[in-house]
């Protein structure tokens, strides 16, 4: 036994050495790692920048006909041209489509395409492309484009640069939702591809977007190739040539990370907790931009509590939205009143008179309408309600606790659930709550909205209020198939107050979003409202210049 | 001897049956459904339907239960949910980075904890003691992320001396990627170990006080044998069993902190392909992460028994 611990001794420093070379040969390697496209290889490219971005997580799916995380969609987008594009100030503007008009009463929407804008491998991108690629979504029902979809009968290729669809009743923002949703894809690859909603495609991508993506390390990092062809780069092509997404769980991580110079932009909005140690440095820019969403209550009107407008009024009227965005979101987010939020100019609706901040007069409200105190807690009987929120949310939680403190005042009594993400959408969906604490992501326009969150049938799976009024469907039904534009905004315009004066949700704020990037080596950047687009949509990244 | 080996193996793959049936079932019992976490926004029933039964999570659980142990008789480990490729890919494209980390991390604990843990024993109550005693106790209540995001701080963003996140700089090769590699290394590795080394040292230390107080010990002494020898030789061998035992035990440890720890970092290991697929609830890949860590915990322990069957000639019989 003589040595014994030597020799484990000995064997251990082998063997941890014999690791360490079997490892790094292999992950060197890249082996199976690493996907790459077919033109380019990894090689510097002379004179072109590389903007590096910080992602939270590895992609998931690089399928654009399926993929929805929002992180996917910074690459995806990129990728694969839309026909319309969201612009600063959340109005479609031409992408691929150079325009779009309609035939018979709105029945008939057909777009018509640029003709310069070409695939990574040379060919042409032409209404087939598009005719196939929503072909596709309707087979499968893929994603949430299926959705935008509906009420297709029919796909029209007219010549090699004019796509009609023919719709079963007019919808007014048909062209816009579909535009701005449906990432086109080349049918010379997917149509290959067999059953398209099974298509990995997770190499040798072929794009038409303004960055294409040309390698994935998962766990690392994603690569994208400037195109050269892209119509809307400036003069001479975009000056980033290489744009590469790298992954930071941790969004801490990634801000001592773009303060180190590790990476050039975060993708995602820094935390207003970070705001303020951001700007003290110099050499990082910090860009704000605007919402497609807003935080809000909704009520859960199948309780028999919540059922009635005045709980709901007066429940509108113990929450303080000024204090909340002048505090909570240190002044960086927007008020609004009803449903409709303010970054859609066309539909104004500041006549509305918005809910006052008065706890006492919610309280004289309840009273009025018969809520008595019997047992004498301070608590009005039979106004307890729970309110779930997502514990993620580090802004939401504390209007939780604001909210509640609030309304106690008022007689009312609000119990708190701020529970891990996963469950909060569970429970959402699955409708057990009183009062739903959350955010809307992004709504590209009223209509879907109003579609998606009122209607009984409930197409969209958000009816956050479950509601179920005739009235209601009738005014929202009525909306959607009106096709003159002046009577349609009328129109929105009337939901907007009619859900307002049922108080069915207390909108809360339309937060701004604040993002970090290093102002002293690129500038230029376009950002899109909210934090799906923000600053990485393609068209954005194209415009980008290195600074001197 | 043989049916001591016979009966370890036995139990280790009872334990990777616990673990695997742990796993699939507190999965299932999660209240949250991984088909509302695919599509933001809109999302008809049909097409949560049609998820479900992608899933196949429209089976009765016991039906999927033995579907899946079927599976993994045959060593398929099943495909993802929201990534579409088989769970062995991901898991062996990430697994490199956690052995490199996780296997530095305890050779590294090792090599310094041992002469560390010898010197306490046999210096008591000097300087050296004394330190393994403040930090031993001290490094039980460090939380890594706390310390990760410190040494971040400092080292990576303050001092600029590492880089911050990632493993490899992709674009370098030959020598210069070692380098790199080592380089991306040296952070995470350094908080692993400084959670792990004070209380392996200390352990190490109490069973060599305990040891070094033993009759055999002493007529070794007597025997005229060098102290060097009586401490290496004998006193080592007896106190270096039950803190082998000890790190067996804690390579569980070691690898939870790796999920923490490769997070923070961004480090590209399994540990933080299970905190992405956590968020996602990919069931498969869990349960796959989930058996691959069993099976390497249950591996570690049974190289440790049969270690110790080697070095403790009381086991053999």
């Amino acid at each position: 036994m003589k040595g014994t611990i030597g020799r484990i001794r000995r064997t251990g420093a082998a063997l941890a050495v014999a690791t360490l070379v079997a490892v790094t040969g292999c992950s060197l390697n890249e082996g199976g790692g690493e996907s790459t496209g077919g033109s380019g290889g990894s090689d510097e490219q002379a004179g072109g920048a590389t903007l590096r971005i910080g992602t939270t997580t590895d992609m998931e799916n690089f399928n654009p006909l399926q993929s929805l995380s929002k992180t996917d969609s910074w690459i995806l987008n990129a990728t694969y041209p839309t026909l319309l594009r969201i612009d600063g100030n959340a109005q479609k503007v031409p992408e691929l489509a150079e325009e779009y008009t309609t035939e018979a009463d709105g029945t008939v929407v057909v777009f018509h395409l640029r003709d310069d804008f070409e695939w990574s491998d040379g060919t042409p991108v032409t209404a087939k492309d598009v005719a196939f690629t929503a072909q596709a979504i309707m087979d499968h029902q893929l994603g949430n484009v299926a959705a935008k979809l509906t009420w297709v009968t029919g796909i029209e290729v007219r010549d090699d640069h004019t796509v009609a669809f023919t719709l079963s009743e007019p919808y007014a923002p048909f062209a816009e939702g579909v535009g701005f949703w449906m990432r086109i894809v080349p049918e010379h690859i997917f149509s290959k591809a067999g059953d398209v909603s099974q298509f990995a495609n997770d190499s040798d991508w072929v794009g038409a977007g303004a960055y294409i993506l040309e390698s994935a390390t998962k766990g690392q990092r994603y690569v994208l190739k400037a195109n050269e062809n892209y119509p809307y780069a400036p003069e001479g092509g975009p000056a980033v040539e290489t744009v590469e997404y790298v992954v930071y769980p941790d969004v801490n991580t990634m801000i001592l990370a773009l303060r180190n110079g590790d990476i050039d932009l975060m993708g995602t909005p820094v935390p207003v907790s970070a705001v303020a140690s951001l700007e003290s440095d110099e050499n990082i820019a910090i860009e704000t931009v605007g919402s497609l969403g807003f935080a809000h209550l909704t009520y859960n009107v199948q309780h028999p509590v919540l059922a009635d407008q005045t709980v709901r009024q007066a429940l509108s009227m113990v929450v303080d939205t000024e204090s909340i965005i002048e505090t909570i979101l240190q002044g960086d987010g927007e008020r609004m009143v009803g449903p409709i939020s303010p970054i859609f100019a066309d539909y104004d609706n500041s006549d509305l008179e918005p809910y006052p901040f008065d706890p006492a007069g919610a309280r004289a409200l309840l009273e009025g309408a018969g809520y008595t105190d019997g047992d004498g807690d301070g608590i009005l009987d039979d106004l307890t309600f729970e309110m779930v929120c997502d514990q993620s949310n580090a802004n939401l939680t504390r209007v939780a606790e604001v909210v509640r403190d609030d309304a106690a005042e008022a007689g009312i009594q609000i119990d708190l659930a701020c529970i891990e993400r996963n469950t909060f959408l569970a429970r959402t969906r699955g409708g057990e709550y009183d009062i739903d604490l959350s955010q809307w992501g992004v709504f590209d326009n009223p209509m879907d909205q109003l579609r998606s969150t009122y209607l009984s049938s409930n197409p969209g799976g958000i009816n956050y209020n479950l509601v179920a009024d005739p009235e209601l469907d009738a005014l929202v039904n009525d909306a959607a198939v009106t096709a003159d534009p002046e009577q349609f905004v009328e129109k929105i315009k009337g939901i907007d107050a009619y859900v307002h004066d049922q108080a069915l949700l207390t909108p809360l704020y339309v937060e701004n979003f604040r993002f970090a990037y290093r102002g002293d080596r690129f500038t230029g950047f376009d950002p899109s409202p909210s934090d799906l687009l923000g600053m990485v949509t393609g068209y954005s990244l194209a415009q980008v210049t290195p600074v001197d | 001897m043989l049916r001591y080996a016979a009966s370890r193996l036995f139990r280790a793959i009872l334990t990777i049956w616990i673990a695997v049936t742990v796993t699939f079932f507190l999965l299932r019992l999660l209240p949250a459904d991984p088909t509302l976490l695919v599509v933001e926004g809109d999302m008809t029933p049909e097409m949560q339907e049609a998820l479900r039964s992608q899933y196949g999570l429209d089976k009765p659980i016991l039906q999927q239960y033995v579907l899946y142990l079927g599976q993994l008789v045959q060593g398929n480990l099943g495909v993802s949910f929201r990534q579409l490729v088989p769970v062995s890919d991901l898991l062996l494209s990430r697994l490199p980075w956690t052995l490199l980390l996780a296997g530095s991390a305890f050779v590294l604990t090792l090599l310094i904890g041992i002469p560390l843990g010898v010197q306490a024993a046999v210096g008591r109550g000097g300087l050296v003691d004394r330190a393994v005693q403040f930090f031993g106790i001290t490094a039980n209540a460090l939380f890594i992320p706390s310390v990760a995001i410190l040494l971040l701080v400092v080292f990576g963003s303050n001092l600029g001396w590492f880089p911050i996140g990632q493993a490899i700089d992709p674009d370098t090769r030959g020598l210069a990627a070692y380098a790199s590699l080592l380089h991306h290394l040296a952070l995470p590795l350094f908080s692993l170990v400084l959670v792990q080394l004070g209380p392996y040292a200390l352990t190490l230390r109490t069973n060599m006080v305990e040891v070094l107080g033993e009759d055999y010990i002493t007529s070794a002494r007597s025997r005229g044998l060098t102290h060097r020898r009586v401490v290496w030789r004998h006193a080592l061998r007896n106190a270096v069993l039950p803190a082998l035992m000890l790190m067996g035990l804690q390579l569980g440890t070691l690898i939870g902190g790796a999920v923490l720890t490769e997070t923070v970092f961004a480090y590209p290991g399994v540990g933080r392909l299970i905190f992405e697929s956590v968020q996602q609830l990919d069931f498969p890949v869990l349960q796959g992460a989930f058996v691959i860590l069993a099976v390497t915990v249950v591996l570690a322990n049974l190289l440790t028994d049969l270690l110790s069957m080697a070095l403790n000639p009381r086991i053999r019989t």
